[in-house]
């Protein structure tokens, strides 16, 4: 276990570094989320003064604008699309080999990856969530508990939606080209998941082939602990749902894995 | 000259046809990209108009138009500019820039339109079709001259949306490794997706002079729903020259900057 642990703490010091050195991607994803909730703040104005309502959906403009500035964090930060491709290109140009004749996971490697291209957003986002409670009094953790929920849904959901991506990243054993596939899934999820509208906002028929998929635990779920939307006598039966969902897609993409490694040629597509 | 260029344009397209033929399945994920970047914008907008009737001037049809519009911008621009601009960090970085230096053409544009994304030609026919067709059941009455003020506002709009991207590549001359500029200019793009009305005050004046995101897609769309108005026209037509003069001075002092390879 020790060992493990020093073997992947190493890759995210190392990608951590490399982070370092590119610090406009931090610059350019703030710009994103706050230029993204600017956008939504005035389309959601218009629509509170248009129908001259204080709620809609239960939520008060404030709370909503406060509910999707979260989601949009939320998402970026569960958002592993640009580690998913190289891992695609690994497997079609023969850069697999390297995890092969290594003690290494494929798998392990690219989810600590992940963390340390990822650890400049954790922090400057944690600012900002630090911040919350003062540029939203009220709204969203209001409660310790809602912080350690959230940061528990929030590990949940990084997790999960990592596993989402490995899956179509094995489907490449098989059809070599599925950047598109990512890519698409990517476009879709920003609204499937409840990034930038949430998600009880969408009409019913939606929301109920939803609740059937692991979407509403990428973005929906800690944001609605966060903002105290989710009663907490609901919390345990959803962290278990949510729990079933990794173990799921843990297990899909461990299969495929197996038996498209088998498919694998080491020399490239 | 005009003519030799185009001639030029030609061959390009042939070539990046011939190319993208090779690799069917980018072709065919492409497309499937296009049509569910369409579906969710459409599913967005259905949503947000589940809960009003109308956006500022917008009407929920007026809408569906502007959405059109708004991917066949972005379907153009994919066609002749997306292959093009994005590499250009890797060609200052790398110093691959040279080669394109050394050819006896205009180097910004073979820069901006050597590789054609031809796919995107499937999306934009159907685009097209589904702009004619929307239009003709529109409760507004859009003739034929509305349609010729709105190319004339499109292809300025197009003008427009390439300066802003080729500005912010044109950026890693100076930041040196500036991988982040197509993700900043695809934020920036974000303004010019929604409805102009939706922007008031500053914000407003923002958009329609320094970053001219709303001129994109939404001036457009009005020309084409309500007719000319010659004000917004020639604003346009001045901002979009403005910008591509911009451009012109901004890549000259760029390659001014550039030292070849790992500059």
């Amino acid at each position: 276990m020790f060992k493990f642990l020093k073997k992947y703490s190493a890759v995210i010091k190392m990608t951590w570094i490399q982070t370092l050195e590119y610090r406009a991607n931090l610059y350019v994803g703030l710009f994103s989320i706050l230029s993204g909730i600017f956008i939504e703040y005035l389309i959601w104005k218009q629509i509170f003064v248009a129908r001259g309502t204080e709620l809609i959906r239960g939520f008060t403009l404030n709370e909503l604008v406060a509910f999707i500035f979260l989601s949009m964090i939320v998402g970026q930060l569960k958002s592993s699309w640009v580690t998913s491709i190289e891992m695609i290109d690994a497997i079609r140009s023969g850069g697999l080999n390297k995890y092969l004749i290594r003690p290494i996971s494929f798998y392990t490697y690219h989810l600590m990856m992940f963390i340390g291209q990822n650890s400049l957003f954790y922090m400057a986002y944690f600012t900002l969530i630090a911040a919350f409670p003062f540029i939203f009094p009220g709204l969203a953790f209001t409660t310790n508990f809602q912080v350690f929920g959230f940061l528990a849904a929030l590990f949940l959901a990084v997790y999960l939606s990592y596993n989402m991506y490995y899956i179509m990243v094995c489907i490449s054993f098989w059809f070599h080209e599925v950047r598109a596939l990512v890519i698409a899934y990517n476009i879709a999820n920003i609204i499937l998941s409840g990034q930038i509208i949430p998600l009880r906002f969408f009409p019913e028929m939606y929301l109920k082939i939803i609740t059937f998929t692991p979407l509403p635990f990428l973005v929906d779920f800690p944001v609605s602990i966060a903002t105290g939307q989710l009663p907490t006598d609901m919390w345990a039966s959803k962290f278990f749902l949510g729990f079933c969902w990794c173990l799921i897609t843990w297990g899909i993409g461990k299969t495929l894995y197996y038996f498209g490694i088998k498919q694998y040629g080491g020399y490239g597509a | 000259m005009v003519r030799r260029y185009l001639n030029l344009w030609g061959s390009f397209f042939a070539n990046s046809l011939t190319r993208d033929m090779e690799y069917k399945a980018n072709l065919i994920g492409g497309i499937i990209v296009d049509i569910i970047f369409y579906s969710v914008q459409y599913f967005f907008f259905s949503i947000i108009y589940s809960y009003v009737d109308t956006l500022g001037s917008f009407t929920r049809e007026d809408v569906m138009v502007f959405l059109i519009i708004t991917f066949i911008s972005d379907t153009v621009y994919m066609f002749l500019f997306s292959g093009n601009l994005f590499p250009l960090n890797r060609l200052v970085v790398q110093g691959d820039l040279d080669f394109m230096l050394l050819k006896p053409i205009n180097s910004q544009f073979l820069v901006s339109f050597r590789y054609v994304k031809s796919y995107a030609i499937f999306s934009l026919v159907i685009l097209v079709l589904m702009l004619l067709r929307q239009s003709s059941l529109h409760s507004a009455d859009i003739g034929l001259m509305n349609y010729l003020y709105f190319s004339i506002s499109f292809f300025c709009g197009l003008v427009i949306w390439y300066s802003l991207d080729f500005l912010i590549a044109c950026l890693t001359f100076w930041f040196k490794n500036f991988t982040v500029g197509g993700w900043l200019s695809h934020e920036l793009l974000k303004f010019s997706s929604r409805p102009d009305s939706i922007y008031t005050g500053i914000t407003r004046k923002i958009l329609f002079s320094l970053v001219p995101m709303a001129l994109v897609s939404s001036v457009p769309a009005r020309m084409l729903l309500y007719g000319l108005n010659v004000k917004l026209l020639m604003f346009q037509i001045t901002i979009s020259l403005s910008f591509v003069i911009m451009t012109f001075w901004v890549w000259k002092r760029g390659l001014l900057r550039y030292e070849s390879a790992s500059s």
